[in-house]
């Protein structure tokens, strides 16, 4: 079938409309932290901020600021272990500082994150529509190739922002997403242009829809995990920091973040969805390969990277549930296993030939 | 709070636990799953000899730091093996290796760093890490089915203390009002186990299912992969337009039979190529790119069974008895005809060239004319299927052969074919040989050139096309797909249930109403969301109660009142969570309790 090239220009300007559109969001964003004075997170515990949230992480969070509480109540004082400088507060009781949240409103306040988040959602969609149109042009499923993959999944992570946003509050991570997907996009439309074009035979298979939509959601959603858990690592080491009563650098901003338990559970569930997803595109990939070469694992290097980001996913699984590993080593596993996924995307498809060359960089 | 300090508690959680009195830690215990720590089992392996050191060993092996160290040099060994070229992948791309690093190369090889995937020290990490893996799994899945019956523990005496809590006033019966949270629950699907004054209630038992699914359907996965290795086999084929073949060992060009395969379990069918069309872009930025490749078969699954035809594609195997037969590459074989010095006819037919390009597909290959007089022929060709002049040099400007020319350098002397080293039919070894003075000249379709010194003359004739095929049989296939799917659903059932408790307590008050107090714990809430439905269950339970919630405040009484009425003056310690079993364990892991333990230093 013909490639339709003037839907495909069409294209191409709506997703340059959508890294503009990105690019004037991450600035309302950062005048929001610079000028909003409303909902500073600062003085909130995280197991305030985290209500009566009760898993395992948060549990620990809770339980012993419970028993603080408890002290009040009459019981002679327990030591609560190392508890946090801010547990006199917490003797508010958490129930307490849950309820306004609860009762919060889903969406953004204040002007500037309103017209930041408002300008994300625009751009997500102008983002979406980018893609659809190089699809419709192109008669397929429009990630076909590195320049096409790339574009795909930036527009996973931001669509995970906005979810993240609305339904766990999370505006004020707009600003740190962004700004690898707005980069990513930069370079993807420089850089890695691929004019609009149909798919080499091994390509031409329904597959393409499945295995390669997985990883790329898989992605999306590791990205936003990788993003959080950076900015855990910041803000605990931070949060270090200053109950070591040593100065911090980031505190002023962190002001404007949760605490760090809050971002680590962010960080964690992002992953709790990403895995088995990944998961089912390797699997995916594996049925692929058996229909398209005839073996479903041959260690070509695409598959042997997307099996080391995998085990090294499930080591971050593992290390979540072994003491001492928890927290700060669980998050530089993951994020080891980001720089991974990344060699896999971008250096496996440049540097290294394979039966996965189809990144159409040659 | 910093991990730091989630560790530091948690070390301190396992001391109370050991350090509680028997009494208490009587139900937490059992719920811990309690194994010795990796500190006692160190001074037994020292005392206890051969026997300690092995339970010592065996215990290593199965905690979970092993696990994590495992998976990390699991990764970390199949690194190379995307770096370095492999032996059975690209074995082209090992003898380059050789040529461009000839000092480093065969000390690579020596640590089998060109078979990564099949080196002893890779099998070593797997096959340790699944050890590993059965050695935790099977005890888990054991006392999981022995906990099949096991009953939620008591309720913890303060139920304000646990992360999720509510209080309601009722005018029904203390034990009335029990009995009909008993029910509520148990209408839920939850576990219940009552005593004096409360209820407890567990659900989600589901989790550690998904868990363990997961777990033992990866083993299932590598035994999958290995009943393949053994039972099944691989070969390739290349076939010419107008050939066919068999499926014997002779005439597969490349067969790996898996440890267990005879040549008579190979599957006795046979194919013909009847015709191959490659279809390519004409026009703009992907130019020559490859649109479809069509090969029209016929086969016969048995030798006596009926003729079927199909049109073999990238993407669409033909499955003849089990065994699949795969499109997966192409090319041109030019037709020549050798006439030697006598005049005799040496070579008639198509000679297979493999493409070097493969976006031009400019092929090259050799002809071999052993039996030729006076003198051995041998041609080293290259072949351009759509030759365009650039600058006084023929290429080849697009894949189809539009404009199909062939030009050949010949040589003559010993082409060392009866020499016992086997030789490839793609390369000409020209030790024993030496260069015939000719002017190389491209050669169209019917054309001839007479070489010198009355050695016979060769002519191009035409071209056909050839395919390559890869045969399969991997009877570990269904298996590994049956367990992949299995491992996904134990992932995903792991993450989505939780595992949560809910405990009721209710009391008399002095106005002769009833305080109930509910409490809420969850132990893995990965996906979050018990918070919602801690809500909506004592929201419920409440309308069915026909109670009335009561303030936070006025909660902080009437539950230490429980306290003294609970546990009757026990320690304060006593009272948390933790003692009387009102916090989980952390399933088999806290149950390492070597790293809990080891917590507290490793919490820098
Ligand atoms: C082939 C190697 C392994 C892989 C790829 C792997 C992968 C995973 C993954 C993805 C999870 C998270 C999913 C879930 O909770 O069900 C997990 C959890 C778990 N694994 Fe493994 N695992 C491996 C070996 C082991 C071994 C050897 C052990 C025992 C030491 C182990 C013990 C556990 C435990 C206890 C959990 C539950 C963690 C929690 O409670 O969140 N795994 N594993």
């Amino acid at each position: 079938m013909r490639i339709d090239t003037t839907l495909a220009g069409f294209s191409n300007g709506l997703l340059l409309a959508a890294i503009l559109l990105y690019a004037l969001a991450m600035l309302c964003y950062a005048c929001d932290f610079a000028f909003a004075r409303h909902r500073l997170m600062a003085g909130l515990t995280d197991a305030e901020q985290a209500g009566r949230r009760s898993d395992s992480a948060l549990a620990e969070a809770a339980v012993p600021s419970l028993v603080a509480a408890g002290a009040g109540g009459g019981v002679p004082a327990v030591p609560a272990g190392p508890a946090v400088p801010a547990s006199s507060a917490a003797s508010v009781h958490p129930p307490a500082a849950a309820a306004p949240r609860r009762h919060a409103s889903r969406w953004p306040a204040g002007f500037w994150l309103r017209l930041a988040f408002g300008l994300t959602c625009v751009g997500v969609t102008a983002h979406v529509a980018a893609i659809v149109t190089r699809g419709l042009a192109e008669h397929r499923t429009p990630w076909g190739n590195m320049y096409e993959f790339i574009a795909a999944f930036t527009c996973v992570a931001v669509l995970v922002l906005v979810a993240a946003s609305i339904w766990q509050r999370a505006y004020y991570l707009g600003l740190f997403v962004l700004v690898p997907v707005v980069f990513g996009l930069g370079i993807d439309l420089t850089v890695l242009y691929t004019p609009a074009g149909s798919l080499v035979p091994a390509l031409q298979s329904y597959w393409i829809a499945i295995h390669v939509t997985a990883m790329l959601v898989a992605i999306g959603l590791f990205i936003f995990g990788a993003v959080t858990t950076t900015l855990y690592l910041t803000a605990e080491r931070s949060q270090r920091r200053v109950a070591a009563g040593r100065p911090s650098w980031s505190a002023g901003i962190l002001q404007h973040l949760p605490g760090a338990a809050v971002l680590d559970r962010l960080s964690y569930r992002s992953i709790l969805f990403a895995f088995p997803v990944w998961t089912f595109g390797v699997m995916a990939g594996a049925i692929w390969a058996d229909h398209a070469w005839g073996r479903y694992w041959g260690w070509d290097p695409k598959e042997t990277w997307s099996f080391i980001t995998w085990v090294v996913y499930a080591m971050f699984l593992h290390a979540r549930a072994t003491a001492g590993w928890r927290g700060r080593r669980a998050a530089y596993i993951q994020l080891i296993g980001f720089g991974c996924l990344l060699f896999n995307v971008i250096g496996v498809n440049l540097w290294i030939t394979g039966l996965h060359s189809y990144a159409g960089m040659s | 709070m910093t991990s730091t300090e989630s560790a530091a508690t948690e070390a301190t959680r396992a001391t109370t636990a050991t350090a509680t009195d028997p009494a208490e830690t009587g139900a937490a215990a059992e719920l811990l799953e309690a194994e010795p720590s990796v500190a006692a089992d160190q001074s037994r392996a020292a005392g206890l000899g051969p026997i300690g050191w092995l339970r010592w060993g065996w215990r290593q092996l199965t905690s979970m730091r092993t696990a994590l160290i495992l998976l990390f040099l699991l990764a970390l060994a199949s690194v190379p093996g995307s770096v370095l070229p492999q032996q059975g992948i690209d074995p082209a791309a090992v003898s380059q290796y050789y040529q461009s690093h000839p000092a480093l190369a065969p000390f690579l090889s020596r640590l089998s760093l060109f078979n990564v995937f099949s080196a002893p020290w890779f099998a070593a990490i797997y096959l340790l890490l699944f050890a590993s893996l059965a050695g935790c799994v099977l005890p888990r899945t054991v006392r999981l089915v022995g906990s099949a019956r096991q009953q939620p523990p008591r309720a913890p005496t303060n139920l304000a203390r646990l992360p999720a809590s509510a209080s309601y006033v009722t005018e029904v019966a203390p034990a009335r009002a029990l009995e009909q949270a008993a029910s509520f629950f148990r209408g839920r699907r939850f576990r219940i186990s009552q005593g004096d004054g409360w209820v407890s209630a567990e659900k989600g038992y589901l989790r550690e299912v998904g868990n363990l699914l997961f777990h033992i359907a990866l083993l299932a996965l590598l035994f999958s992969v290995g009943l393949g290795g053994i039972f099944g086999y691989k070969a390739n084929r290349l076939l010419i337009v107008g050939q066919g073949f068999a499926d014997t060992p002779t005439a597969l060009d490349v067969f790996r039979p898996g440890r267990l395969v005879t040549p008579g379990d190979l599957a006795p069918f046979s194919i013909n190529l009847h015709g191959f069309t490659a279809k390519y872009v004409t026009s703009g930025p992907q130019l020559d790119q490859p649109l479809s490749y069509d090969a029209s078969l016929t086969y016969q699954a048995t030798p006596s069974a009926p003729v079927r035809s199909y049109q073999l594609q990238v993407n669409h195997p033909l499955v003849v008895d089990g065994v699949s037969v795969y499109l997966i590459g192409h090319g041109y074989a030019p037709i020549f005809k050798v006439t030697d010095g006598t005049g005799k006819v040496r070579w008639d037919g198509p000679v297979p060239f493999i493409p070097v390009d493969q976006t031009t597909l400019t092929s090259e290959g050799v002809i071999k004319v052993p039996d030729a007089e006076p003198g051995q022929l041998g041609f080293a060709g290259v072949f351009l299927p759509s030759a365009v002049d650039e600058g006084g040099r023929l290429e080849s400007a697009f894949p189809e052969a539009l404009n199909p020319r062939v030009s050949l350098v010949g040589f003559t002397g010993n082409l060392g074919m009866n020499s016992d080293q086997a030789q490839s039919v793609y390369q000409l070894d020209t030790t024993g040989l030496h260069q015939l003075p000719m002017q190389p000249r491209p050669l169209s379709a019917g054309q001839s050139m007479k070489l010198p010194d009355g050695l016979g003359t060769v002519t191009y004739l035409g071209y056909q096309q050839w395919i390559s095929l890869a045969i399969t049989y991997d009877p570990g296939q269904l298996p590994a797909l049956a367990s992949g799917i299995a491992a996904l659903a134990g992932l995903i059932l792991s993450f989505m249930v939780r595992r949560r408790r809910m405990f009721v307590r209710a009391v008399a008050a002095a106005d002769g109403s009833t305080q109930v107090n509910i409490g809420g714990l969850a132990r893995s809430d990965a996906a979050g969301g018990f918070e919602n439905e801690f809500d909506s269950l004592t929201e419920s339970l409440r309308s069915e109660l026909a109670a009335t919630e009561v303030t936070i405040a006025d909660r902080q009484q009437p539950a230490s009142v429980g306290t003294a009425e609970g546990s009757g003056g026990s320690s304060p310690r006593a009272s948390t969570a933790e003692g009387s079993g009102g916090s989980f364990p952390r399933a088999s892991t806290a149950g390492r309790s070597g790293e809990s333990s080891k917590a507290s230093t490793d919490g820098e």
